[in-house]
Parts: structure tokens; C-alpha cells; sequence
């Protein structure tokens, strides 16, 4: 085969949307392998945190944890206690225990005994204990976990890694909105506006950092209008009403990620983790203000 | 500490970027047969334009199958490599499209793009390569996925 620099993109149905995959600057037969490589990460840790299947660590975790500690993957391990700082951060905004609430409003699956437990209301840092050696405990027998606030952006985060791994020198992962870039080039990327899809809020340019958003949900196949939020605040138990999109950037796309539901559900408030992670976020308030942080890039000549 | 400050898109940014439509070639049918079976000698049109089989000399190593999801707004071909025992080895996609403007509700927008491989129609905002925002679901990629296994349950093995 011959040695080309070439741009090749790559685009598969992997964590419940398209992981698309763009690597520059590498001769085709490395970026061939190192593209198969990053795709591979992305399955393994849909294989690892999936909700649904019955095989992954956090299945295993909601079947087994409340009655004896479980081991899980390393990955599993880093991510949960990523997610129990940023709990911490957020004042428990942040909450992968929000699962039997998602079973209940009809956004994940039940497994029959989901109702009836679905009344208790623990926080996520007392219902989970990260014993350290990759073991994890709940405290309690309604304790269930959903990673799906965290684990895209984490795969995200090991696409980059195996591609680097592989030898390219410049790349960008996009998981349906959750993407981070390496390399020389800068990325320019376009922010749908939340209120309506059909449009664009911003554009950004992004280079060696990640990007995430969350929005209300909207399926394009029904209805271009948003519709209900898949973010859950944890005290009320209800989806998250204040804030209509987020969009965060951060050095890596687990904690980008992660922090898009914080400001979902807090808001301004959201100010001391994004500070503390070192991130910027601009979100689309329900009044319909566009608020950004003083460190969003382009808003010290736009705001007003 | 952070500080929140009021932001006003530039009226010049919000004029060019309405109704956004782009498109992404990612592979040829060509590339995704090569890429999936890279032993296969020569692919043997089964169903035209849809089914191939693979084979490396004489022996059978799989078939490619090419594939579209037509949505609302959204039209997207891929393609599902299954092995020879039947289970899928890789499924890609080859064209991405999304629209969210008022050409979709037009009747042909669409059409002209179905089956298409060549590059033209990546001048529909080829300036928009990368988008972020609501997560797109790819339920329906998964669902032809099935409907592609079962036809090929009942037809080859």
C-alpha cells in the first residue's frame, strides 16, 4: 500500500448513536489499524458500562453489589470515581443513581422489581462505596447505577488514546455530539441550537481539548422540536427544566461530558465545578437566555 | 471564579448558519467491501446494488450487504458485513446526511440523494464537518441492522 498522507473518516453505530472518527495526517495503512483500534475501545466500554446488557460491569454492579462487593474493569473503577467526585463538586447535582427514576419515566429499561423500590431516594455518596482494587459496594438493595451521563465521554476519551497509541499525529472523535481532538490542526465546530435543532447557536474552535452538549431530547425521525429532557434532577426526581442545552469544554470528554449534566440541572450554579475542572460552558437558559462563561471562547467580544 | 456573562450571537453567524444540512461521504461500496473482507479475491453481485458475496478464490468468506435508513429528516447508507456462519463482522457507514430546514419538506430534497455514492452532495454545507449538540439517536441504523440479519437468515443459510 502506499504511504499517502491522507484524511480518512470513519463513521459506526456504537453507543446508542454514530461515533465518527477523523484522522489526518497519517499513511493509509496506519490509519486503517489505528482506527480499528479506537472503534474497539468505543465497543469495550459500551461492553463494560451499557445499561442494557445483561453481561456489562454496571449490570453486574445493579444485580450483585447491594449483597457483596463486585470487581469491575479498571475503566468501570476510574469512571465511577470520576463520577463520585464530581458528585461531591456538584453538590450531588451529579448523580449516577438516578437510574430506577429513568426506569420509572419510561427511559430505561425495567426489570419488574424497578417500581417497587423506586420511591426510596438515597444519595449517590452514601449508596456507593469504591473500595478501592476495582471493588465496588452499594450500601443498599434499591441502589442502581446508569453511567450514561459519563461513559460516552469516557469512550471518547480512549478512542483518542488508542489512536495516539497507533501513531496518529491528528485526529478528532465525535460520539453524537461528545468529541475531542489532538493535534495540530484546529477544529471548527458548529453548536446546534437547543431550542430549535434546525439551527446553529455558535460556532468553536477546538484544538487538543473535548467538547460535549446535552440537550433535551429530540428524535429527528418524529419531530424536529425538542422534546422532554433525559437529564434528571436528583432532588426533585424530575427531568431538568432550568436550562434547555449545555455545552462544556474541557480537557477531556469524560469530565466535558459529566459537566453538561451538572449545568443542565444547576445552572449558574454550575459555576465552582467548571471552575474547579478547569472548563468553559455556554447554555441556553429556559427564559431563553444564552449565558456563557467569562472564559467561552469569543464571549468577551459578544456580550453584552 | 467563573463568572457568567450574557452572550449574543453575532448577527452575521446566526444569517449563515440557519437550517444547516451537511452530508459526510465516509466510504465508497468499494472501500467498505475491501475494508471489510480484505482476503476476498472478487464480490459477486447477488441482488444488484444491494447483496454481495464475497469470496476469497473459491471459497465463501461472507456477504456485504449496502443498506439505507430513511427517516424524516435523515437518510443514511451503510453497510452490514456478515461472516460466513452468518454473524456481523462490522457495520459502517458510508453517507451520513441530516437536515433540520425547511428543504427536507420538500418532496425530491431527499430522493436525489438516495443511493448516491459519489462526492457532489457533500456541497450541501460542506463547511459543517463536525456538529455538536442533542445526541442523535442511531436506533434506526440498529433496526435495519436486524431486518438485514433476518433477510439473511432466511436467504443464506
Amino acid at each position: 500500500m502506499q504511504a499517502t498522507s491522507a484524511n480518512i473518516r470513519r463513521a459506526r453505530p456504537l453507543l446508542g448513536t454514530f461515533v465518527d472518527i477523523d484522522v489526518d495526517d497519517v499513511d493509509e495503512w496506519h490509519a486503517e489499524g489505528a482506527i480499528e483500534a479506537a472503534f474497539a475501545a468505543v465497543s469495550d466500554v459500551h461492553r463494560l458500562m451499557s445499561f442494557h446488557e445483561a453481561d456489562s460491569d454496571v449490570s453486574r454492579l445493579n444485580r450483585g453489589a447491594s449483597s457483596a462487593a463486585v470487581s469491575v474493569h479498571p475503566w468501570t473503577y476510574e469512571v465511577l470515581e470520576m463520577a463520585a467526585d464530581m458528585n461531591r463538586r456538584s453538590a450531588g447535582a451529579f448523580d449516577i443513581g438516578i437510574a430506577p427514576t429513568l426506569q420509572q419515566l419510561g427511559q430505561l429499561p425495567c426489570d419488574g422489581e424497578a417500581q417497587a423500590m423506586s420511591t426510596s431516594c438515597i444519595a449517590m455518596a452514601d449508596a456507593i462505596e469504591l473500595l478501592g482494587d476495582n471493588r465496588v459496594r452499594f450500601t443498599h438493595a434499591s441502589v442502581k447505577v446508569d453511567l450514561g451521563g459519563i461513559a460516552k465521554g469516557f469512550a471518547v476519551d480512549r478512542a483518542i488514546d488508542a489512536l495516539r497509541r497507533h501513531g496518529a499525529r491528528s485526529a478528532l472523535v465525535n460520539a453524537g455530539g461528545d468529541l475531542s481532538a489532538f493535534g495540530p490542526e484546529t477544529r471548527t465546530i458548529h453548536i446546534r441550537d437547543p431550542r430549535s435543532p434546525d439551527r446553529l447557536i455558535c460556532e468553536v474552535d477546538v484544538s487538543n481539548q473535548a467538547l460535549a452538549s446535552t440537550g433535551r431530547r429530540f428524535d429527528p425521525f418524529h419531530s424536529a422540536a425538542a422534546a422532554g429532557s433525559a437529564v434528571i434532577e436528583p432532588t426533585t426526581r424530575t427531568p431538568a427544566h432550568a436550562v434547555h442545552g449545555a455545552t462544556v469544554r474541557a480537557s477531556c470528554c469524560m469530565i466535558a461530558d459529566a459537566l453538561t449534566k451538572i449545568v443542565m440541572i444547576a445552572g449558574v450554579e454550575a459555576a465552582a465545578p467548571l471552575a474547579h475542572y478547569r472548563a468553559s460552558a455556554i447554555f441556553v437558559s429556559a427564559d431563553g437566555d444564552v449565558r456563557a462563561t467569562s472564559d467561552w471562547q469569543g464571549v468577551r467580544h459578544n456580550a453584552s | 471564579m467563573t463568572e457568567w456573562l450574557k452572550w449574543t450571537a453575532p448577527a452575521a453567524v446566526v444569517m449563515t448558519m440557519a437550517a444547516p444540512a451537511c452530508a459526510t461521504q465516509y466510504m465508497s461500496v468499494g472501500e467498505a467491501q475491501k475494508s471489510a473482507f480484505p482476503s476476498a479475491t472478487n464480490f459477486t453481485e447477488v441482488q444488484p446494488g444491494r447483496v454481495w458475496k464475497a469470496q476469497a478464490g473459491e471459497r465463501v468468506v461472507g456477504y456485504f450487504y449496502y443498506d439505507h435508513v430513511v427517516g424524516k429528516h435523515l437518510l443514511i447508507d451503510y453497510a452490514v458485513a456478515v461472516e460466513a456462519d452468518g454473524r456481523v463482522r462490522k457495520v459502517e457507514i458510508l453517507n451520513y446526511r441530516e437536515s433540520y430546514g425547511g428543504e427536507v419538506q420538500q418532496s425530491g430534497w431527499l430522493q436525489q440523494f438516495a443511493g448516491k455514492t459519489n462526492s457532489s452532495e457533500l456541497k450541501v454545507n460542506g463547511d459543517i464537518r463536525n456538529i455538536s449538540g442533542a445526541t442523535l439517536s442511531s436506533t434506526h441504523v440498529t433496526e435495519g441492522v436486524k431486518k438485514v440479519l433476518a433477510y439473511h437468515a432466511s436467504h443464506f443459510r
